[in-house]
């Protein structure tokens, strides 16, 4: 089954791999990241193999309270390196860290997929398509704006950071847990009401650049 | 009847009032980051206690191991202390001598976080999981504490800025302590003082946000 995941792995990254040399700018930072989240995604299925073994295979307890704290770790890593490295802006780091959560999501899914392969129908793609897509992408952007005081306020950035990934594991662990229990449906919704109001601020910002 | 449950719902349904409230009025283009972190510090709560109450409805206990609900608090305590530290504690004190009384007098909230956490956990017969998230909170909550009472008792002579804030200070200052207390109450099993440290909390959550602005107004006015 590992083998059938790298495969999966080779088979998505390829064609992105070859689309982000014809891309420039924004673009081709925005498809490195999703790739670069895809590739973390890759590396993280195999880390949260060595942490249910760890505890024993009680997979309820690993992905409520021990795989939400080691992935959005792993996330945040790109993220910070690009605002240590390139920049701190929160108009660059922000969608970077939302194309990272994306790409991981993207391929999360596909290893799920592979895993429930007997069970999965076109609504579960439609939903953990959407749903754990926007958990991820606002899980890392969360952690993305602790981030962007990298360089300008250092006092806050270590502080803040860390509060905010704390606040980013809790999120994706009350999502996992919900997605798992008899009120999945809440699991499903809960993204997409966090998600509304930043699409709502984005949009409105949107609207006001163009008046400007 | 789940005394625990309640009172996280309680907590949680404050906070979030305070939490939207803190959204609206400080998540706008140059607003101040303090104002932004303390409200991100009410939103760790909701978050931690939602955690915890969706725990307890399909798990049904929280307590026999570790769980997330507790970076929630952590998370809170550090954004106070973050605000605090990271944005306003420079603007007041320049690190001479004639502020060291201030400082000293304010090292008695960390002290009697440490004392609380000693007496009623670290010496009593409790696992060592609950030692350490007792003792983890109160590191932190004595991390937030110090500055909370440092600058309730601090002449902001220059800015004044700190001044206007001192009745936020003092409701963090409270709940800076009653993290600890409920942490206490929790070990103990006494579900009777969850609950009442849970509506406590929930008060003093829904008003925090509210008198940042006040006293942010105030010092702009």
């Amino acid at each position: 089954m590992d083998s059938l995941i790298y495969i999966l792995f080779v088979c998505l990254i390829a064609p992105l791999l070859l689309m982000l040399f014809m891309l420039r700018n924004r673009s081709r930072l925005l498809i490195g990241y999703m790739l670069i989240g895809i590739f973390v995604s890759l590396f993280v299925s195999e880390l949260n193999t060595i942490l249910l073994n760890l505890f024993s295979g009680d997979m309820l307890y690993v992905t409520t309270v021990i795989t939400p704290i080691s992935e959005e770790l792993v996330k945040a890593i790109p993220v910070l390196y690009y605002a240590i490295v390139f920049s701190d802006d929160r108009d660059r780091v922000l969608p970077i860290a939302f194309a990272t959560g994306v790409g991981f999501a993207m391929f999360e899914n596909m290893v799920v997929l592979v895993e429930n392969i007997e069970s999965v129908t076109i609504g579960w793609a439609v939903v953990r398509g959407f749903a754990t897509a926007l958990m991820h992408a606002i899980c890392t952007m969360a952690v993305g704006y602790g981030i962007c005081f990298v360089k300008k306020k250092k006092k806050l950035f270590y502080c803040g950071t860390f509060a905010l990934l704390s606040m980013a594991s809790i999120y994706h662990g009350i999502f996992n847990m919900l997605v798992q229990s008899d009120y999945k449906y809440f699991g499903f919704v809960l993204p997409a009401i966090t998600y509304i109001p930043f699409l709502v601020q984005n949009l409105s910002n949107v609207k006001k650049e163009k008046k400007a | 009847m789940n005394y625990y449950l309640i009172s996280n719902l309680i907590t949680c349904l404050c906070a979030l009032i305070g939490f939207i409230y803190g959204i609206a009025e400080f998540f706008k283009p140059k607003k101040a980051v303090y104002a932004q972190m303390i409200t991100l510090a009410v939103g760790c709560v909701v978050f931690g206690r939602l955690y915890q109450m969706v725990r307890l409805i399909t798990a049904g206990d929280i307590s026999n191991e570790f769980q997330l609900g507790i970076l929630g608090v952590i998370g809170s305590l550090l954004f106070l202390f973050s605000a605090n530290y990271g944005a306003m504690d420079s603007l007041a004190d320049d690190g001479s001598k004639s502020f060291a009384k201030y400082r000293l007098i304010a090292m008695t909230a960390p002290a009697a976080a440490a004392a609380i956490y000693v007496v009623f956990i670290l010496i009593c017969d409790f696992p060592l999981l609950i030692k350490a998230e007792a003792g983890v909170i109160a590191a932190f909550a004595a991390l937030a504490s110090y500055f909370n009472l440092k600058h309730l008792i601090f002449p902001d002579v220059d800015y004044g800025v700190i001044n206007c804030l001192k009745a936020y200070n003092l409701l963090a200052l409270i709940f800076d302590f009653l993290c600890i207390a409920e942490t206490v109450a929790v070990s103990y099993n006494n579900e009777l003082a969850v609950l009442i440290i849970g509506i406590i909390t929930g008060a003093v959550l829904i008003a925090i946000t509210p008198t940042v602005k006040r006293g942010i107004m105030k010092w702009t006015a």
